[in-house]
């Protein structure tokens, strides 16, 4: 057997594969989050800002991508480098009252959105002509035993596989035949509509509430605990962080074009529209059944995804707070009440959507009450926790990082309160 | 008994009456002799935000509602903090400990004191859900609810905890961790921080630290390596299984690799490197090079001392394998069929002459199935020419085939 073992003099291209190699070795939990942002909620919400306002509402999504990936780099830089999570990290320095109160807040917060993923599966599955309550409850068994069962790994394997269904958004942007002149160039600047009162008072309301949807508090945690569980080195540390970019603009890719869709088919056609289910069923004498049907396969995905993802960052962050073991390497014995707490949510969220008689639209409006409330707290936590040289080394929030993300938490802060103050008053 | 959670915050007065503060947090000092601290100080925070600390000897009484002083504010004595003293409310209360007794790691709610002639002891440390509810304020609740619920305190006989200060060491001896079997210790070590973990293991000594990376997953393992220095690495390697160590190795940035490689002794470093050549999910890549090979022309007898003597080498015998002076493969036969031969007989007269075997090359798949069909519990590796370069065992080809998740729930025996 022949043995050279001395190192072979890398290429540029050997040694861009080892980059790409290493990108790819931690790549996942920033996508999934980031992804999973655009959860049955968002869909609906860019459905809403795209039918009543057109391209000009593609203007916000620049600023989002910034803020969303800004946060999100803040709460993977944290996991990396310490290796706890958001919740460990908030127990052990700010103490048993303020995780109690962060966790009740996430919790309730939680069930509210797991509340409108399983409806939006219900009404889309009722739309695709499948059976809305045995889909209902496929979807929430499925997603127990596959995450119960299988590992780490195994869940991101097929949150990442669900992230590919996001494609639909886009043949149905291109069968809504758009004027992507206008949509591009309204990235850069809003232009191409009338800006009466009405107009410019819907644009801020609904922009606001379209940064509402994208930011939330269980991306904060999630992002952390995923990332915990994971087990990162720290040595790729800057991968992360590129990844954590890189996950907020795919997502505002594919956000860009659920917008691009209803605004071609939807928008100046006076239809009002409540929801993402709506705008499925709108866009399919404009654009084709097609169209509607893979706008509907979208939303049934969206709803999916946030299903998992929602319930794990609740699992995740009781176990990190109350110092139980949580992680999805480890099986049902060893990681009980986790995975206990991941089902029972699910559990109780499809049998108020299934059964239930509370209007939606109310559950939406106190879930982004409570979200509200508790970001600038989360952000606050973050905030500390990142600036804290003791805690994070060398990887301390620059004097840039440190300004600069307390701006966009502001800027958050107010988009969240607006939101809820719009929402009571109209 | 009570709680550290009860008595945090109580307002501390001097001789006088006068208040002079809120208690701030409760300083004990291990000892060698016996295993529950003893209180030996107490902090409390004046009006003016000032820390002031006075020994145990200057507090009148400790668990009382408001807390006397012996002396006079000004005329008491102070107390001076040392390095290894424990603060039970920065250092304990909401952190993670390493409770010995369970293999786990918690976090702490409470910690429980219990009063002995006069001195005061920790005695357990909370995790249940009363030492949540005494913390929210609500301590008449947790009292109604103690009577009814079994209370699972963990003795702090048991305990090990991580200290917030990076250069201070775990409790120096830590011969609580050291009993841990590896396979706990590694599950722990992936509960921990970055820095607890990294305390952790430099606690252990190289044979131990070597055993827990065995089981620790092989990503994890690139993880935790990640800052120890080269020279206890190197040493680290040595120790490992030699495919395990290539595993490890596989999973470094190659310039550490090969520094990793260089430091280790040439032996080892040898063995590692001739199965770091193979693609990591072929049947070289995962086979072990730590067998018991010998020739023909021995009697039963011979054979036996011949593998006394491997003993130190090869860490399990499964199979002894029986090769020709080129090291072409010949034979095999189990330990089983050594003892039960005569010890005169010829081993090339009981050795099996039909063996299984799977090429270098092979996929990990077909060697698992190889191992599955014919019920081995391992497998010896041969090139295209019967040459034996290794053995693949049941428990390293069904490895990568079945999660490590899964595995675990199959019976011990398929493991």
């Amino acid at each position: 057997m022949t043995e050279s073992f001395a190192p072979a003099k890398r290429g540029f291209f050997a040694r861009r594969w080892r980059q790409i190699l290493l990108f790819l070795s931690v790549f996942g939990p920033a996508t999934i989050t980031a992804m999973a942002d655009n959860d049955a909620g968002g869909v609906a919400t860019y459905s809403i800002a795209g039918a009543q306002l057109g391209y000009p509402i593609l203007f916000p999504l620049v600023i989002i991508t910034v803020l969303l990936g800004i946060t999100q780099e803040m709460g993977m830089r944290l996991a990396v480098i310490t290796r706890k999570g958001l919740g460990d990290l908030i127990r052990e320095r700010f103490g048993v009252k303020a995780s109690l109160f962060m966790f009740g807040a996430l919790l309730i917060a939680n069930l509210g959105t797991l509340v409108t993923e399983l409806s939006a599966v219900k009404t889309t599955a009722s739309m695709l002509k499948i059976p809305a309550v045995p889909a209902v409850i496929v979807i929430v068994m499925v997603s127990f035993f596959f995450v119960v069962r299988g590992n780490y790994k195994a869940t991101q394997t097929l949150m990442l596989f669900a992230c590919l269904f996001f494609l639909a958004y886009i043949f149905s942007a291109i069968k809504a035949k758009p004027d992507w002149g206008l949509a591009v160039s309204n990235l850069l600047y809003p232009h191409g509509v009338t800006w009466d009162a009405a107009y410019t008072r819907n644009f801020l309301l609904i922009g606001m509430g379209v940064l509402g949807t994208t930011i939330t508090p269980w991306g904060q945690f999630f992002i952390s605990s995923f990332a915990f569980d994971k087990k990162i080195e720290k040595g790729k540390v800057n991968f992360s962080q590129m990844e954590a970019y890189w996950g907020a603009f795919l997502t505002d890719f594919f956000s860009f074009f659920m917008i691009v869709a209803t605004a071609a088919a939807l928008f100046g056609s006076g239809k009002p529209l409540l929801d993402g289910i709506q705008a499925a069923e709108a866009i399919r004498p404009i654009a084709g059944n097609l169209a509607g049907s893979l706008f509907a396969v979208g939303i049934l995905n969206a709803g999916f995804m946030g299903l998992i993802v929602v319930s794990l960052s609740t699992a995740y962050a009781f176990a990190e707070f109350f110092g139980l073991s949580g992680s999805l390497n480890n099986t049902f014995k060893q990681s009980k009440t986790f995975y206990i707490l991941f089902g029972i949510q699910m559990l109780v969220a499809a049998v108020v959507a299934l059964f239930g008689n509370i209007s939606l639209f109310k559950i939406a409006v106190f879930t982004q009450t409570i979200n509200a409330v508790a970001l600038p707290l989360v952000f606050f936590y973050l905030l500390k926790l990142t600036n804290d040289r003791k805690l994070m080394g060398e990887f301390v929030n620059n004097k840039f990082q440190k300004y600069f993300s307390i701006v966009c938490t502001i800027v958050i802060v107010i988009a969240s309160i607006f939101t809820v103050a719009a929402a009571f008053f109209t | 008994m009570a709680y550290l959670s009860e008595i945090l915050g109580r307002p501390v007065t001097d001789l006088d009456g006068k208040s002079v503060g809120k208690l701030k947090d409760v300083i004990v000092r291990p000892w060698a002799e016996f295993p529950h601290p003893l209180i030996e100080a107490i902090t409390i925070e004046t009006k003016g935000g000032v820390s002031r600390s006075y020994p145990f000897a200057a507090v009148a009484a400790l668990l009382s509602p408001v807390i006397p002083l012996k002396y006079r504010a000004e005329e008491a004595p102070t107390f001076e903090l040392k390095d290894d003293d424990v603060l039970l409310s920065r250092d304990v209360l909401d952190k993670q400990i390493i409770d010995t007794d369970g293999a786990r790691v918690v976090r702490v709610n409470d910690v429980e004191l219990i009063r002995v002639n006069g001195t005061i002891y920790v005695s357990n440390v909370d995790i249940s859900w009363l030492g949540i509810l005494r913390r929210m304020g609500l301590v008449g609740l947790a009292h109604f609810l103690s009577g009814r619920i079994k209370q699972k305190g963990i003795s702090w006989d048991d305990v090990e905890l991580m200290r917030r200060d990076q250069s201070m060491q775990l409790r120096v001896p830590a011969e609580r961790l050291h009993e841990l079997h590896p396979a706990d210790l590694a599950e722990i070590v992936s509960d921990l921080n970055r820095l607890e973990s990294g305390q952790l293991l430099d606690t252990l000594d190289v044979a131990h630290l070597a055993d827990t990376l065995e089981e620790v997953e092989p990503e994890f393992q690139a993880e935790l390596v990640e800052h120890m220095d080269d020279e206890r690495v190197a040493d680290v390697l040595e120790e490992m299984e030699p495919d395990e160590a290539a595993d490890l190795l596989g999973d470094l940035p190659e310039d550490r690799k090969q520094d990793l490689l260089a430091l280790m002794e040439k032996d080892d470093a040898d063995d590692v490197r001739k199965l770091l050549a193979y693609p990591e999910d072929s049947a070289g890549g995962i086979m072990t090079t730590e067998y018991a090979a010998i020739p023909s022309n021995l009697t039963a007898m011979e054979a036996i001392k011949i593998l006394h003597g491997m003993a130190d080498e090869v860490e399990t015998m499964y199979y002894v394998y029986v090769v020709d002076e080129e090291a072409h493969l010949i034979g095999a036969f189990s330990l089983n069929n050594l003892i039960f031969a005569s010890p005169g007989a010829q081993v090339k007269d009981f050795m099996s002459k039909r063996i299984i075997t799977v090429n270098l090359t092979d996929d990990q798949e077909t060697v698992a199935q190889t191992v599955a069909k014919y019920d081995l519990v391992a497998v010896p590796v041969v090139d295209e020419q019967n040459h034996l370069h290794g053995i693949v065992t049941a428990d390293d080809a069904l490895d990568k085939i079945i999660p490590t998740a899964w595995k675990k729930r199959l019976p011990r025996f398929y493991r």
